[in-house]
């Protein structure tokens, strides 16, 4: 960019002036006060605004009350702009056209194309004079970077501004060393919250410990329960104990008493005995009162003695009136057995004189032998008679064979014909039988037929041939005699069988044949000694009847005693008949004497019947039984009342008091097991209470809250910390990216600048300076000789060559980017005059990249080429 | 069958990333954990479930909260008294070293030790389960644990219980495993812990994730719960159910403000016009077409929730944080090229330039932690970027 005219309505001393400018070098000349800094002002005020009203000195207002401000003419990017600033608000009013479209725009949008330059970056770097030449000497380390950083980025002003902002920004937010920013507050509560924490985490151990206790002491509860419980049942148990001492006792002595076991004192007998008794004595009463009117009656009534002593003895002499007929009858019968027993003595003398003379008698045959004896005999008679046979047989055939040999005869054989004829005949009625009517007639046919064939087989069989008759003859001779012979042997054999026999039983005197006689009588003899035996019992057995019944007579009624059995016989006969006669005419005796017998067998019974009651219970009289009797009973109540007690205490209980000796030792037990008890419940109750705390204890833990609320508190304050520490660390990255991106932006431009600046100050130094070197702290130059100089070092003038050596060369590398006109105000009165040849040279050279607008009062200008304007024109 | 499958119940552990919090609120959320866990618990109870697996992270260790094992100790023996099993491995967070073992937990409560386990029981239907897993015995488990774990026992069903996250080749800390390697094990169904967001890893059998009952931060938003697993046809099917009190929720809402005041009636509107079923912190993001022309100092948020505490109760929504956004533009600094920008961003937003600037405040372990978490540095800087903006909106507006 470029200025083309500056026209001025009024600024300063300047009124309607215009001042035409070339794209190069325009060289202002004028003496001092002819205008050269107003002019200078005014194109800053026209491009960037009038100062405020505050700064009059600044403000340039026309002297000559004309109208203030004006307008310039300025090329860019080969387009033409009129700006024009005329008095107004906010650094004057402006207008602003387009040449080039003759287009009138908005007047903001001036900044825009005067962009990146602002106000101050143009006076800064593109305006010079003397005064500002001179600044870089007072610039510090840090001002120089910035600035030469201002140099190097256009609006870093505002950014460093910015960076700064957000350095404070952020230090209100922290300080690593401070106390008072809002992190630093934090921080500081986050650690008396985290030691608040710990603290309150400690409950968490002291948890773990009071669980592990309640449980420890949950199971000791459980066991002393348990205990106590089992003590409580013990105690009572004992104490039941206690309760049934005396009970026990009783119960022992009762135990200890012995038993009377004996049967048959039950309560039935002696109700049985008691009706016994009764019976007796109702009986004897009734005795003795019938016997008083028996007495009565017979006083009434004459009475033999001897019946009188009936009366007695009823009883006794009754069976005897009953046995009086079998009495006479066995003496009868005595009388005839012992006629017959001398009977039969005689004839059994009779038989022993015949037949035992020597007093022994021979002995029956048994009937084996006797049937041996009669066979034998049969046989021997026989045999006897067969021989006597044989002897005629023999004899006769002695004769016949005799008469057989001396007559021989033939003899025709008409057997077979007569055999035939006979069997025909049998035949013929045989069959002639079947048809005659009948079956009987068939049968009896039938028979006939065949008597008739067997007689005519058979019978006409014997005979024989008369040849073989006689040797028939002949062999029956020899068999015969042989048959003799051994008939005799026989004879003999049984002979001497007989013989024996005889001997044997005793009957060797006696011939054989007498033997059955002798035999009869022997059974005759036996017979009567057994007739007699008989008799002898039967007599005795009926002597025994009469003897027993006379002793039972005599003891019924003595006055009968040694008298003869008749006399007995008669007088119990003439009792009997007495009664008879009593009873069958004086009933009332009768009836009592009956009364009284019945009475007196009822009594004897029931006597009897008591006795036997007695007896069976090995007791000799009633009282004894009573006696006895009371005993068991007494005894039965005691076994009562012992089982009573039993029941009561219970076998358990029975069992556990037999383990005491005495009752002392019992108690003492029980108070044992009561303080054990006591002992168990106060445990239980101090474990209880010491769980109830416990549990209180757990309670409050669990409860509290205060933990979660102060870690809650602490997350939330975390978070602020998070949120804080973000906005701390933002701001500090956003200052550190400013500072980095203006040190990127400048760090770019820089190394040209510093060659440029180099170059330049070697042409205004007369290439006495050749390097020039930024370095962190701050700007040194080097000699042609090689040596280095700091800034500090520099003279002056040099050192304002050096700056306007680094403006120069800004203004050229920048200008690729943008350009401005350089606006040098008097700005080499320090310079010598080689030097300042040099700048004008130097100067010259610039213009023709960039514009340059040279103020100067220096008149020997005119050597320089370019536009010169004479201001006192 | 029918068992419970949860994880990660955190118990009494307190909610992150909340600067403040209305009092009312502060009672739930405080209880909100305890809670969940008590809804799983009644379901268990009400569902007469067989048993329940708690796949880790019961409560944190390092909170040594008296209040979550007194819990622990009363809920158990809720399901003791109701014969109901409990399985727990414990994971990363309450891991079982040192822990104070001589006070047992009921009878019904199985805890796995350090090295795989498994244990049977029989249902009462007859049917038998085997459950195979173990327990962290210190923060971190670098080993892969699958490789311990017993193939499919002669059971009817067999359920493996496993703390960890699937494995990703490097800083594995937690039981890294694969799913390949847990289908290999042939088990009817794999109860996963350790990851708050509940998800499916596989369908069939499942492999899967309960995600923890409460989300306790910020990052733990939707519906959190646990699983209500049924056997069906022969497969264990699982199905959610919901035990959060307090949601959290970090909606993007377009605004139109231009003003701080047009911003606070914008959001009241927004919460009438979005009430929540239930308590909601709820993290906005404001996205406005321009920037505003006032900055939002940090104490507006506190000042809005008290002013608006009513609405917020109304539609129990609780505005935690509100972040205002506009469209992101390139960052054109009128006076220095964008190159320079760029050029100081990377020599200033170096992990050794933000360390050295951090500095001392890394004692702090609270905000070291943050410090570390990988989302903090890009935050830092886009921050930062929105503070050149709006210097660079001022500078726009002096200049005009």
């Amino acid at each position: 960019m470029y200025l083309n005219q500056l026209t001025i309505y009024g600024f300063g001393k300047f009124h309607d002036r215009t001042f035409d400018l070339t794209a190069g070098l325009n060289v202002l000349v004028g003496p001092n006060e002819a205008g050269k800094s107003t002019l200078t002002q005014f194109i800053t005020a026209i491009l960037f605004g009038f100062p405020t009203k505050k700064h009059p000195a600044l403000r340039y207002e026309p002297l000559d009350g004309s109208r203030f401000g004006g307008e310039i003419t300025f090329t860019q990017n080969q387009t033409r702009y009129l700006v024009t600033r005329t008095d107004g608000p906010r650094g004057g009013t402006v207008t602003l056209r387009n040449l080039t479209t003759a287009l009138t725009l908005p007047p903001e949008s001036l900044p825009h194309l005067l962009e990146p330059v602002d106000e101050a970056l143009f006076t800064s770097v593109y305006v010079m004079n003397e005064p500002r030449l001179g600044t870089v000497f007072s610039a510090s380390k840090q001002e120089l970077v910035d600035r030469l950083r201002h140099v190097g980025a256009i609006g870093s002003d505002f950014w460093l501004n910015q960076a700064q902002i957000l350095g404070k920004q952020a230090d209100e937010l922290y300080k690593p060393q401070g106390r008072n920013p809002i992190l630093n507050q934090q921080l500081q509560e986050h650690q008396e919250l985290t030691a608040k924490l710990a603290k309150a985490k400690a409950a968490y151990d002291t948890y773990w410990d009071l669980l592990q206790r309640q449980q420890a002491q949950r199971q000791q509860q459980g066991k002393l329960q348990q205990e106590l419980e089992q003590q409580r049942q013990v105690t009572v148990q004992l104490e039941q104990q206690a309760a049934n001492w005396s009970t026990f006792l009783q119960w022992q002595r009762l135990a200890q008493q012995q038993s009377l076991t004996t049967t048959g004192f039950t309560r039935e007998d002696a109700t049985e005995l008691a009706r016994l008794t009764g019976r007796t004595t109702a009986l004897t009463a009734t005795l003795k009162e019938d016997q008083t009117k028996l007495q009565r009656l017979q006083q009434t009534t004459k009475l033999t003695p001897l019946f009188t002593q009936y009366l007695a003895a009823t009883a006794q002499v009754d069976p005897l009136f009953e046995q009086l007929a079998t009495v006479k009858a066995a003496n009868e019968t005595c009388a005839r057995l012992r006629a017959n027993q001398q009977d039969y003595q005689q004839r059994a003398t009779a038989i022993e004189q015949q037949y035992a003379p020597d007093g022994q008698m021979p002995r029956p045959f048994s009937l084996a032998t006797l049937q041996q004896v009669k066979r034998l005999q049969e046989k021997l008679a026989t045999a006897n008679q067969k021989r006597r046979q044989l002897q005629q047989e023999l004899n006769r055939l002695n004769e016949a064979y005799r008469q057989a040999q001396p007559t021989r005869r033939q003899r025709s054989n008409p057997l077979a014909d007569k055999q035939l004829g006979w069997l025909a005949a049998g035949l013929v009625i045989l069959i002639g039988a079947m048809f005659l009517p009948g079956t009987l007639f068939k049968l009896v046919g039938a028979l006939c037929g065949v008597a008739v064939g067997y007689y005519g087989a058979f019978i006409v069989d014997g005979e024989t041939p008369a040849s073989r008759q006689l040797q028939d003859l002949t062999d029956s001779i020899r068999d015969i005699q042989a048959q003799l012979r051994e008939g005799g042997q026989q004879e003999d054999a049984l002979t001497n069988q007989l013989e024996a026999v005889g001997d044997s039983y005793g009957l060797g005197q006696i011939p054989v044949d007498q033997w059955s006689a002798a035999q009869a009588a022997i059974g005759e003899w036996e017979h009567l000694t057994q007739q007699l035996q008989q008799t002898a019992e039967q007599l005795t057995t009926q002597t025994q009847i009469i003897s027993d019944f006379q002793i039972t007579a005599e003891q019924a009624l003595p006055d009968l005693k040694v008298q003869p059995l008749a006399t007995v016989l008669q007088q119990l006969a003439g009792l009997q008949v007495t009664r008879q006669a009593l009873s069958s005419q004086q009933t009332d005796l009768t009836a009592v004497a009956e009364t009284i017998q019945r009475t007196q067998r009822e009594l004897n019974q029931a006597q009897r019947a008591e006795e036997t009651f007695l007896r069976t219970r090995n007791l000799t009289t009633v009282d004894d039984f009573y006696r006895h009797y009371q005993q068991i009973r007494e005894q039965d109540n005691q076994a009562a009342q012992q089982e009573a007690l039993a029941s009561q205490l219970g076998p358990a209980m029975q069992e556990a008091l037999q383990q005491y000796a005495t009752h002392a030792e019992l108690a003492t037990t029980v108070q044992r097991a009561q303080h054990r008890q006591q002992d168990l419940q106060s445990q239980l109750d101090t474990l209880t209470t010491s769980l109830a705390t416990l549990a209180g204890q757990l309670d409050q833990l669990t409860a509290s809250g205060t933990q979660a609320a102060l870690q809650q508190k602490l997350a939330n304050l975390e978070a602020q910390m998070q949120e804080t520490t973000q906005a701390w660390l933002t701001k500090n990255l956003t200052r550190q990216w400013i500072a980095a991106t203006l040190a990127a932006a400048s760090g770019d431009r820089l190394p040209q600048i510093v060659t440029q600046a180099s170059e330049f100050y070697g042409k205004l130094t007369e290439n006495r300076y050749t390097e020039i070197e930024l370095t962190p702290n701050t700007l040194r130059v080097q000699l042609a000789t090689g040596e280095w100089r700091e800034v500090g070092q520099l003279s002056r003038g040099t050192a304002e060559q050096l700056d306007l050596a680094v403006k120069l060369a800004f203004a050229v590398v920048m200008n690729q980017r943008v350009g401005m006109p350089l606006v040098i105000d008097d700005g080499l009165v320090n310079f010598d005059e080689h030097r300042r040849q040099a700048a004008y040279a130097l100067l010259a050279e610039i213009s023709e990249t960039v514009q340059v607008i040279f103020l100067t009062a220096d008149v020997t200008v005119n050597a320089i080429a370019g536009n010169l304007i004479r201001l006192t024109d | 069958m029918k068992f419970i499958h949860a994880a990660d119940l955190h118990l009494d552990s307190p909610f992150l990333g909340l600067t403040s919090l209305p009092s009312t609120l502060l009672a739930t959320v405080r209880q909100s954990t305890f809670t969940a866990a008590t809804r799983i618990f009644d379901r268990a109870l009400a569902e007469h479930v067989d048993f329940v697996v708690l796949a880790g992270d019961l409560f944190d260790r390092s909170e040594q909260s008296v209040a979550a094992q007194a819990f622990l100790f009363q809920q158990f023996q809720r399901l003791a008294d109701a014969q109901i099993p409990v399985f727990i491995s414990f994971g990363n967070h309450d891991y079982a070293a040192d822990q104070h073992q001589t006070v047992a937990y009921p009878a019904n409560v199985t805890t796995f030790g350090p090295e795989v386990g498994t244990m049977t029981i029989t249902l009462q239907s007859g049917e038998t389960v085997a459950v195979s897993g173990f327990s962290y015995p210190e923060r971190w488990v670098t080993t892969d644990p699958v490789v311990n774990f017993p193939g499919h026992a002669r059971t009817d069903w067999h359920i493996g219980l496993l703390h960890g996250a699937v494995a990703t080749g490097s800083a594995d800390h937690y039981a890294p495993f694969t799913v390949a390697e847990l289908l290999a094990k042939r088990y009817d169904y794999w109860a996963l812990g350790h990851i708050h967001h509940r998800q499916l890893l596989n369908d069939q059998p499942p492999i899967l994730y309960a995600g923890n009952p409460q989300g306790r931060s910020i990052n733990e938003t939707g519906a959190k719960g646990a699983y209500l697993v049924t056997s069906q046809q022969g497969k264990l099917v699982p199905e959610f159910f919901e035990t959060g009190v307090v949601d959290w929720e970090v909606p993007t809402v377009q605004l139109t403000a231009t003003t701080l005041s047009e911003l606070g009636e914008q959001v009241t509107t927004w919460l009438t016009d979005h009430p929540a079923a239930k308590p909601t912190l709820t993290a906005m993001t404001a996205t406005l077409p321009t920037a505003m022309d006032e900055t939002m100092s940090p104490d507006w948020l506190s000042l809005y929730q008290k002013t608006h505490q009513r609405q917020m109760k109304a539609s129990q929504r609780f505005i935690i944080r509100l972040n205002v956004t506009t469209p992101t533009t390139p960052l054109v600094a009128p006076q220095l090229d964008q190159v320079y920008w760029n050029q100081g961003a990377k020599t200033v937003f170096t992990a050794a330039n933000e360390e050295q600037l951090f500095g001392k405040l890394a004692q702090n372990p609270a905000l070291a932690e943050w410090f570390d978490r990988s989302a903090t540095r890009a935050q830092l800087q886009a921050l930062a970027e929105q503070n050149l903006r709006q210097i660079m909106g001022e500078a726009g507006h002096d200049v005009s």
